[in-house]
This record gives structure tokens, C-alpha cells and sequence, in this order.
């Protein structure tokens, strides 16, 4: 719903968007390019200055997206009300037409630890979850959606399998899920899961994003391969397959294409964007055959 | 089992300090260290990244090997507090005044403190200037009266050596201009602020610098005035209003009580 005090500009549509980067500002500003909307972080639009002017120039044609990395739904300390706070007022400046945030934490003892942290899959880590979702959907006041994770490693009292545990945190707060298909795939890789099994396992009604970015494989001093979620290169044929398989259950849903190493052009950003689009107006085509059949 | 807060609290020990003793025992099965690196990694390059944007000047002073090994250490001690990083880095040039490799290049503080206040400049709330027509509506008799509230992207140094002017040689890539620095040339007096056509780095005589960083402190105009025939005070008023130096004023009594600030 949207809140009475922070409005909605325009609302994203279900077609393909790209993850908005400092590099590409002044380029989207000049080229003006054919792109249904876009997402950035919103820990980097907390100031003023430039960074402002360039996001308030570029919305008021493109539905924004505000991804936020930061907010740390997972601290058993609780989450930063300053925080909070300073998302709410980037998010009343610029209007998005979804906010997101991770099924992570980054922050304990009051520090901060610059990256997106797995949680153990447990009752507690679940209510602690649950608890900050309602916090921060009832100061946003607005539903927001939450993205499953990309992980390295498990914890020995994780009992909760993960998509349960999204389907869960969605069931019991009412936000959305962020259907990271990349993630999926990184994280079936690492820990030996079904990636189209996790798919088919999260509930539909609650997708309300997908993303999609490129991953690296990594050879480990013991030999195992690990994927890494780097969002530095174009995304895999693996994921663009699973991502096929999302939308034929999801349906049509927003997709945005990341990409924060290494950022390339533009231009393959936007390529990437419209192999994206593509796929999203095939699932339709076949979705309205099978409802005529 | 552990308690959530217990593994987060391992965890930070495992990425900050590199002891993974207690996280290593809560992880499932023989999980093995280097992947518990890629966090480490992630974590230490976001921050290092975050300085090499705030000090680019100090990381070509020193050399990138040598930046990026201070930038290890200051985030051990110093890491931050919230994800919002654009300000992350305010504690540098303290670490680096008292980081023993560092102490021969006298001036590599200073430089850092300069980057930190334009940093600070660059992404400082958008704020509206005070608008001058708002004075018009004070009696002349309540000029003196007047205290100002500074832009947030205002900031005032007082550096010992001219950190000014390495900072824009090495921006210039001038070697002319940085072989001819003295850094003897005494103290300077520095005002940062940002403009429409991006953040001004300015040197400011002796007076001037005293009579804006009064303003700026919350000093009435007339506590402020400086005292001196060489120093013109209205004109420097004129020009802060001008830039946009300030936010907003309210009225202090002349015995330093003060009035709320006027809407």
C-alpha cells in the first residue's frame, strides 16, 4: 500500500530494469535510454550533492527502485533506528516504486561489516527477521520487499531449509520476496541444493521482484568449487535458464539485471536488460496460448 | 547452540581480527577458512574502496601499496558504524598523523584532513541557502543582532602546512607546482564548501578566516566583527550571503542569550 507520507511516483512495471551505478549518470542523462526503470542502493543517495541531482533528473522520467544493502534485518541487537531513518528520507525524496532489503545482517556491537552476512536458518534468526520486517514496513509505512541470500557457508544449528524460511517471513510480516535467481543458483552450487526445487518452492503471490547478475567460480585451496556472487560479468546461461523456469511459476514480474564489479558499458547492461525482456514477453505469449488452449 | 548475537559477535571477531576459534565450531561440517575469506575480502575491500574515494589525493602521495596497507589497519581499529559510507574515513587523518610508517611525510594529515572536509562538502545534505530577502525583514537596529546557521557543506580548517595547494598539484598531476611547495610558509586558513559547479577549496587571509569561522560558530555579526582598518566586514558578509554560506540566522541578544531561530 502506499503511505500516506511517502508517495509512490510511478509504480515498476513487470518488464526488465537495470541497477542504476554512479558510472552510467551522466550517460542516462544524455542518451535518455529505452529502459522500464531502474534500481539503485539507497545507502549511496543518504547525502546530498551531486549524486541527488542526478537521481532526481533521471526519475522524474524512470520509476526508481530502492535497494537498500545496509539495514541489517538479521542483528540480534535490533536495527538502527538512525538508519531507518535516513532510508525513510531517501525514500520520501525519491519516491521509489519498490524498496527492498536482504535476508542478511552486517551489523553487531554497533559495527558495521560491509557485507551481506548469512544468517543461520533457525526459529530465533526467523522471529528476529520477522520482528524488523514489521519494524521497518511499519516506519516506511509500506510493504517492502526482502531478497534471499547468496551464502558461502551454513551453520551447524540451521534446521529451517531457506526457501522455508522466505515463504515463512513473507507469511507472517506481508512483504514481498525479492526472488534473487542468481543467488539460487550460487547457493544450490555451494551447498548442494536443487535450484529448481527452491523455485518451485516459494510462493508466487509474494514475488515481487526478480534479480538476475553474473557469478564467478572459484577453485578452493581443497579443491571444492565455490560460486561467488561477484555481479561482475553478464549473466550465466544457468541463470538465465532457471530464470525461465521463475517466471513460467512467478509470471510476468519486475527484473532487474545487477552488476556493481567491473561495471561495463551501458550499453551490455542494457542488452542484458532486453535478453530479460524478451523472456518476460515470451511467458506471456505462452501463459495467454495456454489460457486460450 | 549458539545464540544468534553469539555466532554475530564470532563472526566479527572471524572478519575483523581474524580469529575464527569461535565461529569455527557453529558452522556446519568441516567447513574450510577460505570461505570464510570471502567475506573477510568483501568486507575489507568495500572499506578500502570507500577511503580510495574519500582520500584519492593522500593514496597518490603514498602509493597505492602503502595506502591500501594503512587502509587495513584503520579499518581494524576504526571500522564503521552504519552502512551509509560516503562519510566513512572522518578518523583517518588522525590515525595517519600518529601511523609511525607515515610521520616522515609531515604534511600527509593535513592533506587527508583537506580531503575529508571536501568529502564531507561533496555529500553534505541539500540544503536550501538562506534566502538574503529574509534579512530585509529586520530592523537596522537588530543587525548586530543577527546569528547565523552555516550550510552543512560548509567546513573551515586550520592546517599547519599548505595542504591546499599539494592537494591541487596532485589533482593537476603538476609536478612544477608541487616541486615549488614550501612547507614552510606558515599556517593556513581553509574554507571548503560546495557550489552549484561542484566543491571550491579556498585559502582565506587571517582576518577573513577569524570573521567566518566566528559566523559559523554561532557568534552574533557584531561579536564576530573583527577589528581591524585592512579588513572590510561588510563586504565578506556580503559575499558569504552571496555563496550561500549560511542556511539561516536567528537573533541573539547582544548579552549572548539567545533568541529562537526565525522561520
Amino acid at each position: 500500500m502506499p503511505s500516506p507520507n511517502i508517495s509512490v511516483a510511478d509504480p515498476i512495471p513487470a518488464k526488465a530494469g537495470i541497477g542504476l551505478r554512479f558510472q552510467h549518470h551522466q550517460s542516462v542523462l544524455e542518451t535518455r535510454p529505452d529502459v522500464s526503470w531502474m534500481e539503485v542502493h539507497t545507502e549511496n543517495y543518504m547525502g546530498g550533492g551531486a549524486a541527488l541531482r542526478y537521481l532526481d533528473a533521471i526519475r522524474r522520467d524512470t520509476p526508481i527502485s530502492l535497494h537498500g544493502v545496509g539495514l541489517s534485518l538479521g542483528s540480534a541487537e535490533g536495527i538502527d533506528p538512525a538508519h531507518l531513518e535516513r532510508i525513510r528520507k531517501v525514500a520520501e525524496r525519491v519516491e521509489p516504486g519498490l524498496m527492498s532489503e536482504h535476508i542478511a545482517w552486517n551489523v553487531v556491537g554497533g559495527t558495521y561489516l560491509a557485507d551481506l552476512l548469512p544468517l543461520p536458518m533457525t526459529e530465533e534468526a526467523l522471529e528476529v527477521v520477522c520482528r524488523h520486517v514489521d519494524q521497518t514496513q511499519s516506519h516506511l509505512k509500506r510493504r517492502i520487499l526482502v531478497e534471499n541470500p547468496s551464502t558461502y557457508i551454513a551453520f551447524g544449528n540451521s534446521i529451517i531449509p531457506e526457501w522455508e524460511f522466505m515463504t515463512a517471513v513473507a507469511a507472517r510480516t506481508g512483504c514481498g520476496i525479492l526472488c534473487d535467481v542468481n543467488n539460487i543458483c550460487v547457493s544450490a552450487h555451494n551447498h548442494g541444493w536443487d535450484a529448481s526445487a527452491y523455485i518451485a518452492a516459494l510462493p508466487p503471490d509474494a514475488i515481487g521482484e526478480i534479480h538476475l547478475a553474473g557469478h564467478s567460480i572459484k577453485t578452493l585451496a581443497d579443491g571444492t568449487i565455490l560460486r561467488i556472487d561477484d555481479h561482475g560479468s553478464r549473466v550465466s546461461d544457468e541463470v538465465w535458464s532457471l530464470y525461465r523456469q521463475a517466471i513460467a511459476r512467478f509470471g510476468a514480474v519486475p527484473t532487474l539485471i545487477e552488476w556493481d564489479n567491473e561495471v561495463p558499458l551501458l550499453e551490455v547492461l542494457l542488452l542484458e536488460a532486453r535478453c530479460a525482456g524478451r523472456l518476460i514477453d515470451n511467458s506471456r505469449e505462452e501463459s495467454s496460448h495456454a489460457d486460450a488452449a | 547452540m549458539p545464540t544468534l548475537l553469539e555466532m554475530q559477535s564470532a563472526m566479527k571477531a572471524s572478519l575483523l581480527h581474524r580469529d575464527s576459534r569461535a565461529i569455527s565450531p557453529m558452522l556446519a561440517g568441516d567447513v574450510p577458512t577460505d570461505r570464510l575469506d570471502i567475506y573477510r575480502n568483501t568486507f575489507a575491500h568495500t572499506l578500502t574502496r570507500a577511503l580510495r574515494l574519500c582520500f584519492p589525493v593522500t593514496q597518490r602521495l603514498v602509493g597505492e601499496e602503502f595506502f591500501e596497507g594503512a587502509a587495513q589497519i584503520f579499518i581494524g581499529e576504526r571500522p564503521p558504524h552504519a552502512a551509509w559510507l560516503d562519510l566513512y574515513g572522518s578518523e583517518f587523518p588522525t590515525f595517519l598523523r600518529s601511523f609511525p610508517p607515515a610521520t616522515s611525510i609531515t604534511y600527509l594529515g593535513d592533506v587527508a584532513e583537506l580531503e575529508c572536509a571536501v568529502n564531507g562538502a561533496l555529500h553534505a545534505a541539500d540544503v536550501a541557502p538562506l534566502d538574503v530577502a529574509r534579512l530585509g525583514a529586520i530592523e537596522a537596529e537588530d543587525h548586530a543582532r543577527i546569528c547565523f546557521v552555516p550550510h552543512p557543506s560548509v567546513r573551515l580548517l586550520r592546517l599547519a602546512y599548505p595542504a591546499d595547494v599539494i592537494w591541487r598539484a596532485v589533482l593537476d598531476s603538476d609536478d612544477d607546482a608541487l616541486g615549488k611547495v614550501d612547507l614552510g610558509c606558515g599556517p593556513r586558513n581553509i574554507l571548503v564548501e560546495r557550489r552549484l559547479t561542484g566543491v571550491e577549496v579556498e585559502c582565506l587571509d587571517e582576518q577573513a578566516w577569524t570573521f567566518l569561522s566566528k559566523l559559523c560558530a554561532g557568534a552574533s555579526i557584531e561579536a564576530a566583527l573583527v577589528d581591524s582598518s585592512e579588513f572590510d566586514s561588510s563586504a565578506a558578509l556580503a559575499e558569504h550571503l552571496a555563496f550561500g554560506r549560511f542556511a539561516t540566522f536567528s537573533l541573539g541578544y547582544i548579552d549572548g542569550r539567545r533568541s529562537g531561530i526565525i522561520k
